[in-house]
This record gives C-alpha cells, structure tokens and sequence, in this order.
C-alpha cells in the first residue's frame, strides 16, 4: 500500500501533542510565512531566534502578524544558531529548523559535542515528494545530499533513519528500492553491488522494519508495469515507498527533477540527529517548508 | 531553419525534409514487431522514411499483418540468423544504401557489435558513441537534449568532450544555432572532493579555448540553476548557461539513468532518443518503448541525417 498526498502530515501533526520549534535565523525566502501558517493550522509553538528588529521588519512588509510566535533576540547568526540549538538539546525545544543561514553553520553547531544534538548515529537528509502525475503518489528519496558517496555501511545507516522516520508517518513496512541505472548486477558498477548487498541484508534481518530490494533502475522501482516487462519478481518493484540513492549527483538530480522539472511539493527533514532538523532550501515554496515543520513535528515526538 | 521547440514541431519538420529532399531510408535489424512496423508506417505515410525490413520474413509478415501495414511499400531482407541480422542491415547503411540504422527486437550486444564492426560498422576514427535522450517538460518552451544516461557508463574527461560534442550535434540539427550547455554536478561550485565538478570545469575552459566547438559549456551547475533563471540568480551565478540549458551532461549513467528515468515518470513529458557518433545515426529503442517513441527517433535520425550530409 502506498502512501499518497501530503496533507495528511498536517493532519497527523495537529492530532498529537504539540511541538515546539526552534527557527534560527528565519529571515525571508517564505521561512517567516510558513511559520505563521504552521501556527494558523496549529501545528507547533514557534520560537524565532535571531535578529528581532530584522523579523519585526520583514513580518511587517510580508503583512504577517508574530501573534503567538516567540521571539529570542540574537543579533549574529552565529549565535542565533547556536542559541537554537542549544534550546532544542536543553529540551525547551522539540526540533530545529533552518532559516536564512549557511548550513554548515547550522551543522556545525548541531555536531557540537558539548551541547550539540549528536546521537551517535548517521545524520541523513530524507525528501518525501508527491507525485502528480501518479496520482500524488509519495516518494522519498534518500539521502538528499548529506552523504556525499556513502559505503555500504553508511548506506545501512540512511535506510535505518528513514525507516525510523516512515514508520512514525504511519508506514509500518516501507518498501525500499536500492536505485542503479539497471536492475542488474553488473560487476563494474559498484551501487549494484551494494545493493544486492543491501537486499541480502534485509532478507537476513540485518536491516529491520521494512523491506530492502535492489538494484533497480527507477523506472521499475515506481512502476509495476516497468518491473512486469523487465520480469522482475520482488514486492518492492513497482511498489517503492524510499528510493535510496547511490549517491549526491543522483540524488540531487533525481531531486531537482522532482522540484524544478514536474514542479512538486514536498517535505524535508535531516534524520539521525537526537531530534529532527527541518532543512529547506532557500528555493523550496511555502508549502514546502510548511509540510517540512508538520514533517518534522511529527518525527519529533 | 527555425528552432525546434517542440516534438510535433520535429515530426513536421522531417516532414519538411521528406518533402524537400525526398525521404532518408531506414535500416532495421530484426523488425519482427507490430508496435514498431506501425511506427515504420507512420513515418512512410508522413513521407520521411522508407524502410527495409531485415529479418525473417515469415516474423516480419505475421507482425506486419498484425500491424494492418502492407508490405508492398517495403524491402524485405529474409534473414534468420541474428548476428547476421544487424550485419545486413548496418552494411546497408555503411555502403550508403540506408541511411540510418535502427534496432529492431534483435539483442542490443547483437546490434552494437555490428555497428561497432570494422569493415560493415558504423565507426568513425576514435570519436565516442553515446546516447542522447531528448525531452519536452510540460513548462518549458525548448527541447532537453541530456546525455549519456545509457551507452557510456562512467566516462573520463575526453569521452565527456565527445559526448558533449556528438549531443551539440543533434542540438543543432533541431536548429539550435548555439547550443547553450549545462555540465551538471550535484552543486554549482569546483570542489576537489566531487570529480565531476572538476570534469565541468575542464570541459568549460575547452569551451573557451575552442576545444569544443558550436556550443556555449558552463558548469559546474546543480540542475536547478540550469533550469531556473531565478534559481541561477538567487545563487549569484553569472553565466549565458544558467537558466537556458539546451544540452545537459550527466557526470555517469547511474545519475543520468535516474535522472532522465525522474523526469520520465514524475513529469508531464515527452521523450525518445538516438545514439550518436557513428558515421549516420543510429536509432535504439527499447520494447517498452511507445510507436510514437519510435515514430519520434526515427523522426530525430532524419533531422540529424539532413544535418549531417549539409
């Protein structure tokens, strides 16, 4: 069974316990109305940190009122980020996200490990996307972009936290494809060898909770028919809830498709931290960011 | 000629071609299927191919018959030996009798070694053979041309530079005067730690140095800012490339393969492909492949033989 149309990561959010969460540094490119949408949709409680003066303006000139919004004056980004981090690992928040500042300052203060938020596991980058064309079919797709050429043993790793994740969304066995250009195994190209690796894990209970099949090439990891004239037998072919990526030109790529080329909303989060890092691009829309807080709300709790 | 901007527009323009220069002929290795001898048809009926049929004729009739085409409009090549097959049909276009070779439901190794034969094949010198997929995407206002995401799988520097040419080729045969090149990487900045962040930015300075030639390359760029103007802007990139991508190079086929597979199945698109490089275009599709698909290949291999005989 496949998981299709976002929404319901609004709906499940506003059903539970209500999150509060630490926005550094969230200045502009839709951070501020998403925010307000969350609060208007009562989400979670937001706490902005950063330059109050500067957040006063931009509300005003985006017309948003900061009724019900928190704000903690820090005048650098520097510190706003820090603060905010430091409010998640205190436990005056419940997640992080990210406004108009650099990610790697935003990751360098989460790995800090004096008050930082490390876990001790793999942090990785999930995107659920929807899918007009197929019906707003969801995808997610892993790792965006924090791991740039993971081994096998990381590639464990990102699965682990985006089934950890699926399974807080209400998916109790995500069906998870291993992409390669072919559905093959071919010697000389390594992701297909990692993942038959990968499925051979699953099959032996190394890798929990969901089921791990590969290699395919995307068209018969989101396409029965796909899969039915290529004769591949597996539940996961056709089926796909995760497409895990070899790498970060695929998934950037396979991505940017999604976003820029068929124009779809989606939801972000960073995994694997001790709570989750909503992480949007300056480019993602306001729903995006909107269903990313819903997202990581919910993968908070 | 004006740009083709659309894949109708291609289909009217081999039109134009098959009006004016009288129709290419097309070679096809192993025609023994209905969806593809339709496709054929199509393209006789709209007066830009003539085919020959390689084959064994008994198959070829039985799907011709199932297809409702009459074979009277057809040269038939009774062959029953596969390998044999694609040697027939590629040393018709190698002797200059066909002019474009096509794969029909003979095995791919089967077909390839045949173009790649040195005395019937299709070689010229030591350029790279690759593959371009070609794109239309509900939103945009020109055709993606994006390679290789199929025949070369983790190309070095110099079979980048000839698959960037070969690709710059077809462009140009869909009258894109100057075609506008992204090399794309996963961000738009040279990092030591990403190699084809490093081949972009060698295959920009050939660019520049004339090493590459009829094109403009810029890259390292994320696809976002090959795309989008806007996005391009955003990231403060100053490049005639950003934002108007004709032609994007994929660093491998493991990124292009996904990439093209995304766009395929996640968008309201049209696609179909050729291989290029060889001394006449070659048409390889696959069974899962559309008619119109074919009909659209066959289409593209007409444009490119036109352009390359100018």
């Amino acid at each position: 069974m496949t998981i299709h149309n976002l929404d319901f990561l609004m709906d499940l959010c506003a059903s539970g316990r209500k999150m509060t969460i630490a926005v550094a540094c969230p200045y502009g490119d839709d951070a501020l109305a998403a925010v307000c949408a969350a609060r208007d949709r009562n989400l979670v409680n937001s706490v902005l940190v950063g330059d109050a003066e500067k957040i006063r303006v931009l509300a005003e000139k985006d017309g948003l009122s900061l009724d019900g919004i928190e704000i903690v004056d820090e005048k650098t980004d520097y510190l706003a980020v820090e603060k905010s981090v430091k409010m998640v690992s205190g436990g005056d928040a419940d997640l992080l996200m990210k406004g108009l500042v650099k990610t790697a300052t935003l990751l360098k203060s989460v790995l800090n490990k004096e008050w930082g938020l490390r876990a001790g596991s793999l942090l990785s980058h999930l995107f659920l996307q929807e899918i007009t064309v197929m019906g707003g079919r969801i995808f997610g797709l892993t790792d965006g972009g924090m791991n740039m050429y993971p081994d096998l043993q990381t590639k464990v790793g990102i699965i682990e936290n985006a089934v950890e994740c699926y399974h807080k969304i209400g998916v109790a066995c995500p069906m998870i494809a291993a992409l390669a250009a072919v559905e093959v195994v071919n010697p000389d190209m390594a992701c297909t060898l990692d993942a038959a690796a990968l499925a051979k894990m699953s099959d032996r209970g190394q890798i929990k909770g969901c089921v791990v099949d590969g290699p395919f090439a995307l068209d018969n990891a989101v396409s029965e028919e796909a899969a039915k004239t290529k004769g591949i037998r597996s539940p996961v072919a056709g089926n796909a809830d995760i497409l895990l990526v070899p790498n970060i030109e695929c998934g950037n790529l396979v991505g940017k498709v999604m976003t820029y080329l068929a124009k779809e909303r989606g939801a972000g989060v960073v995994l694997g931290a001790r709570k989750p890092i909503v992480l949007t691009s300056r480019f993602d829309s306001m729903e995006t960011k909107l269903l990313s807080i819903a997202l990581g709300a919910v993968v908070a709790r | 000629m004006e740009q083709i901007r659309t894949l109708s527009a291609l289909l009217e323009y081999a039109k134009k071609i098959g009006k004016e220069q009288g129709p290419k002929t097309v070679s096809v290795a192993m025609a023994e299927d209905a969806g593809l001898i339709s496709a054929l048809e199509e393209a006789r009926a709209a007066g830009f191919a003539n085919s020959i049929l390689v084959g064994n004729g008994a198959k070829i009739k039985a799907a011709a018959e199932q297809a409702g085409v009459d074979l009277a409009n057809y040269k038939v090549i009774d062959e029953s030996n596969e390998g044999q097959m694609g040697m027939k049909s590629v040393a018709l276009v190698s002797s200059g009798e066909a002019d474009i070779y096509m794969k029909g439901q003979i095995h791919t190794n089967n077909f390839l070694r045949a173009m790649l034969n040195k005395e019937v094949g299709l070689r010229s010198g030591k350029n790279t053979i690759s593959h371009c997929y070609f794109h239309t995407v509900e939103g945009f206002d020109h055709v993606f041309f994006i390679a290789d995401a199929a025949f070369n799988m983790y190309p070095d520097l110099a079979a980048k530079a000839d698959i960037l040419q070969n690709t710059v080729n077809l462009a140009r045969a869909f009258g894109v005067v100057e075609p506008k090149v992204a090399v794309l990487a996963a961000v738009e900045v040279v990092n030591p730690d990403m190699p084809c962040t490093l081949d972009a930015a060698a295959l920009t300075q050939m660019n520049r140095r004339g090493q590459i030639k009829n094109c403009i390359v810029d890259g390292p760029f994320a696809l976002d800012n090959a795309v989008s103007e806007e996005s391009a802007k955003t990231k403060g990139i100053v490049s005639p490339v950003a934002g108007h991508a004709d032609v994007m190079i994929v660093p491998n086929i493991d990124a292009g393969n996904m990439m093209v597979k995304a766009l395929v199945y996640f968008s309201k698109n049209e696609t179909a492909g050729l291989i290029l490089g060889a001394t006449a275009p070659v048409v390889l599709t696959s069974r899962a492949d559309s008619p119109r698909a074919k009909l659209l290949s066959v289409a593209a291999a007409v444009a490119l033989s036109a352009f390359q005989k100018k």
